[in-house]
């Protein structure tokens, strides 16, 4: 009986190894990560990033998981990433980057904060970067890359108020964070500095992933003559500007949305101009700052004056060049810090 | 013949993990990986550095607990599908109680496991109240109960409950939380309450006379009362201890682990107990061993993608897989066609070769 | 609050979920009771999305949802049919399962970027005459194609279980399978029958999501449908027209929450998505067992040995 149970055993196990074995040779060329580094001579540091939702949701995911990808080709550092990560998992996951040696662990968002906390303490050597971490948050192995809020509600809302003909705004918030909570601010506060008949409908979504409900609250604001929208949820912001889009129809366009953190001119019709976050360039100085030995204990700030925050490019058609020149003095003047006052 | 069940329990599902892990290298190695580094990151995961290896037990700790809340139920022949909820619902009160009742300590803590045994038995007690007076399916109750509880907890960390900035709630402090064994590793006792009430359960049904009538009662219902046992009063027994084992499990996790409720927290934690019950074949024991090989995965599994960079969605492809085929093999060696067969032939591969198909 | 616009996003947020319940309808009909519906949506709703983005077409787009809700309720149907394995488990592990196989190719099929792909959106078709009817005109006769489909399907299903012979064999497979076998009735194939039924219709319900509704596919953009559609089967008592109303009620739900919270951002939320659950907990405490669904739900059957 044992010899048979033995035999099977070692039959199976064969069997496996054989599976492994031929199937490992064309991988033999292609070994390693499978989001190697690009084309930059390897620099020998590795950088992982842990994110909750999907890095191929067209919106927050991809753009942070674009921009280490960047960051890291530009330093020749390798890159690796798990998505889709739940909350109570971020620990184990960070973890388990810090085990295999990764030098840096990119966090893209707040609400990884506390996990972060948690593992710094056990792996000093290792630099953590936490995506709009909180200014108190910085450690000896912690660095906070804050992108500045409140800005990127100033520039969306600024626009939305100068483009608005119902003077009803639309924001749609994935889950009710700081930072969104700030962008929102910023975005009523700006659009009533250009035009305070304005009125803001605001909504969260409880989601960073669910389309249709992005596209359910666009329409009940649409219903409300909304006719200018700004977003901070991922996917749901697409499934916005859907509803936008549809309610456009195949006529002439009337209903704008503002997108971010990329440039998403082009992305759907009713794109109109974009608040870009160079979150690779924040990300590349945290990088060399791991390099140089100088990291942690501090906070990059991502600011339109320092260049990290910029206005992406306008659609020429729906924005006039007056809106547009009028749109970039109250820039200035928010540069200059007199805006929205 | 004992012998030859023993060793299909431990063979059907020792060849369904290697088949998942053989279907798991071979999309590897599409991807452009190597799987024998995969297998070599799986075991650096879970067993790599004594830290790992506490990592592990940590896993294993709530999936203990929901293992042996189904196999505690099945054995009376109730199908309780509610760990999940029960799990969360002892969290709940567990949370509750610890952060804002504004006690601390030891004292505190125990007060916390009894609260989250209480509620976690009461939301167990729903089902078996239903089923008892309205004749109503378990299955479908406990489930919809998973959904409220689950709903109730985001209720909490949103808004009723919140702290700070993100959704979730204030963190145990720290006097009130599990302790560490050994203070330079994560795990605490928690795995060893886990273990203890492993034993109990075993104890309990294989070794008393109320436990003989339990499984008495879920081997055949219509049996026991012609006997003159109170079945109705089994059926709740069981439900509401089998709640209890879940709710101490959940004040365990957020005592020892987690904290704090978080989104995603306990996601999927129900379920991989019905599973691994069923894999153990509703033995206790045999549940916390399967219930470790589980978090060996799941921890394994974390590195592994870190490692091979494949998409995280391998990894839940693997962990389906390796219930999926351990399921279906032993209900394929449980029909009678094959039952029949395997007593002529006294073979083993047999098993094996079915399963694969 | 505009009441038009509420009743026309009702009837969106329902049909998806009319589709996948009448699914598990017919699927607990054969005494199959199938939890995996959000899986099997999921990869439909893939399965959609990329068939629509590649040849343009959001019909053929829901025909290969309908196939690979089929192909993935066959691994549940094997399972639970001819090896009578627990029918909850496959459930599960289908919803772990097809999600993650739905997400692992749309990864690899178009990698990651910074804007999603997007499919050609099923064209809304008017029905003349109907769609004059003042107010309600426009609001349920000027829908996609799938829409009129989901609901011919609710009159077509009443009639197949109540008024045809095929139907009283169909439902008797899930009451007394013993007894339908003895009739001459073939129980197994019927319950594999009834899987691909299950599966079709819950994979165009996810393809739905995808070629009607909203224009990309995103991980998780199933969303728990599949389980509101469960809850919808149980409150709706197991009969197509009560499942209808089940469904236009829990979108009207889902509706007036997302319409509550643009008017006052600090609706709980979570309290209405708990509705669905919470009704069918105390429909079901209310009738009770004489009105609990087939008798024979959930049980495994084995044929006698011959």
């Amino acid at each position: 009986m044992k010899k048979v149970f033995a035999l099977v055993l070692t039959l199976a196990m064969a069997l496996s190894l054989a599976a492994c074995g031929a199937a490992s040779k064309p991988a033999a060329s292609a070994s390693g990560s499978a989001a190697a580094s690009g084309s930059a001579a390897a620099s020998g540091y590795k950088v992982a990033m842990v994110c909750d939702s999907s890095i191929s949701d067209g919106g927050w995911g991809a753009a942070c998981y674009n921009a280490m990808v960047d960051a890291a080709a530009d330093l020749g550092w390798e890159t690796a990433y798990s998505d889709s990560v739940a909350q109570s998992d971020y620990a184990s996951s960070i973890t388990s980057y810090c085990d295999l040696g990764y030098n840096m662990i990119f966090l893209p968002g707040n609400q990884y904060s506390d996990a972060t906390v948690q593992v710094a303490k056990d792996y000093p050597d290792i630099c953590f970067a936490v995506l709009n971490g909180a200014e108190d948050l910085p450690t000896d192995n912690i660095t906070s890359i804050l992108p500045n809020a409140d800005e990127i509600g100033y520039m969306a809302g600024a626009l939305a108020g100068l483009m608005t003909k119902t003077n009803v705004l639309g924001f749609i918030g994935g889950m009710e964070i700081d930072t969104t909570k700030a962008k929102l601010a910023g975005y009523e506060a700006a659009a009533k500095a250009v035009n305070p008949d304005i009125t803001v409908l605001s909504a969260y979504a409880g989601s960073f992933d669910d389309t249709a409900k992005g596209m359910e609250l666009a329409n009940g604001m649409l219903s409300k003559n909304a006719d200018v929208f700004f977003g901070d949820a991922s996917a749901v912001d697409s499934g916005a500007r859907q509803a936008i889009d549809t309610a456009n129809g195949d006529g002439e366009i009337g209903i704008y949305d503002i997108g971010q953190p990329a440039d998403l001119l082009g992305q759907n019709p009713c794109v109109i101009c974009s608040v870009v976050t160079d979150n690779a360039g924040m990300l590349k100085l945290a990088m060399q700052d791991a390099q140089a030995g100088s990291f942690g204990n501090k906070t990059i700030y991502g600011s339109f004056e320092n260049g990290c925050l910029s206005v992406g490019a306008f659609n020429d058609e729906l924005v006039s060049a007056d809106i547009q020149s009028a749109y970039m003095d109250f820039i200035d003047q928010m540069a200059a810090g007199t805006f929205p006052g | 013949m004992k012998l030859k069940k023993t060793l299909m329990s431990v063979l059907v599902p020792l060849a369904s993990v290697i088949l998942a892990f053989v279907i798991g290298a071979i999309i590897i190695a599409a991807l452009g990986g190597s799987p024998v580094q995969a297998v070599a990151y799986l075991f650096q995961g879970a067993f790599g550095t004594p830290n790992n290896f506490a990592s592990t037990l940590v896993k294993a700790t709530p999936l203990i607990f929901t293992g042996l809340c189904a196999c505690f139920a099945y054995r009376c022949g109730v199908f309780n599908l509610g760990g999940e909820g029960q799990f969360i619902m002892g969290s709940i009160a567990t949370c509750w109680v610890a952060t804002t009742w504004g006690i601390e300590g030891p004292g505190a803590m125990v007060l916390c496991l009894l609260c989250g045994i209480i509620a976690g038995g009461i939301w167990g007690a729903i089902p078996g109240i239903l089923k008892i007076t309205r004749g109503l399916n378990e299955m479908i109750v406990s489930i919809m109960l998973n959904y409220v509880a689950t709903l109730f907890m985001g209720l909490l960390y949103t808004s009723v409950l919140r702290d700070g900035n993100v959704p979730q709630t204030a963190a145990v402090p720290d006097a009130t939380q599990l302790q560490r064994i050994v203070p330079s590793l994560r795990v605490t006792w928690g795995i060893v309450i886990a273990l203890a009430v492993a034993a109990v359960v075993q104890y309990f049904l294989f070794s008393t006379s109320k436990g003989f009538q339990l499984r008495a009662v879920g081997l055949n219902m219509t049996a026991s009362r012609f006997n003159g046992f109170s079945v109705k009063k089994y059926i709740l027994f069981s439900f509401v201890v089998s709640g209890a084992i879940a709710g101490l499990g959940g004040s365990v996790e957020l005592l020892g682990t987690q904290y704090r409720l978080i989104s995603g927290y306990a996601v999927g934690y129900g379920f991989d107990g019905v599973a691994m019950a069923l894999i153990a074949q509703l033995n206790p024991v045999a549940t916390v061993i399967v219930a470790y090989f589980f978090a060996v995965l799941r921890t394994g599994a974390n590195t592994m993608q870190a490692g091979t960079g494949v998409p995280t969605s391998v990894i839940d492809i693997i962990q389906a897989l390796v219930i999926v085929l351990a399921v279906a093999g032993f209900a394929l060696v449980k029909l009678p066609q094959i039952r029949q067969w395997l007593a002529g032939r006294g073979g083993k591969k047999t098993a094996e070769k079915k399963e694969e198909k | 609050m505009d009441i038009g616009e509420l009743i026309l996003s009702t009837v969106r947020m329902a049909t998806p979920i009319l589709l996948v319940a009448l699914a598990e309808l017919y699927s607990e009909r054969a005494g199959l009771v199938n939890i995996g519906l959000d899986g099997i949506m999921s990869f439909g709703a893939l399965a959609g999305f990329m068939v629509c983005f590649i040849t343009g077409s959001p019909f053929l787009g829901i025909l290969a949802g309908a196939m690979g809700g089929i192909l993935i309720n066959m691994i549940y149907a094997y399972c639970t049919i001819s090896l009578c394995a627990e029918q909850i488990v496959y459930g599960m592990a289908i919803n772990i399962f097809a999600p993650a196989v739905a997400s692992f190719i749309y990864r690899i099929y178009f990698g990651v970027s910074s804007t999603l792909a997007q499919d050609t959106l099923m064209k809304s078709i008017a029905i003349p005459y109907l769609k004059d009817i003042p107010f309600l005109g426009k609001l349920l006769f000027d829908q996609t194609p799938m829409v009129y489909f989901a609901y011919l399907m609710v009159v077509f299903t009443a009639i197949f279980f109540n008024k045809t012979k095929k139907g009283l064999n169909y439902k008797a497979v899930g009451e007394y399978p013993k007894a339908a076998e003895t009739l001459g009735i073939n129980v197994i194939r019927q319950k594999y029958v009834a899987c691909m039924i299950c599966g079709a219709l819950a994979g165009i319900g996810g393809a739905y999501l995808t070629t009607c509704y909203v224009n990309t596919y995103s991980d998780g953009v199933v969303a728990g449908r599949g389980f509101i559609a469960l809850s919808a089967v149980i409150f709706g008592r197991w009969s197509s027209g009560g499942v209808l109303l089940a469904c236009l009620l829990f979108g009207f739900c889902d509706a007036l929450q997302l319409r509550l919270q643009i008017m006052n951002t600090s609706t709980p939320y979570q309290l209405f998505q708990m509705i669905p659950y919470v009704c069918t907990l105390v429909a079901l405490a209310a009738f009770g067992i004489k009105k609990a669904g087939p008798k024979a739900n959930g049980k495994p059957y084995m044929r006698e040995e011959r």
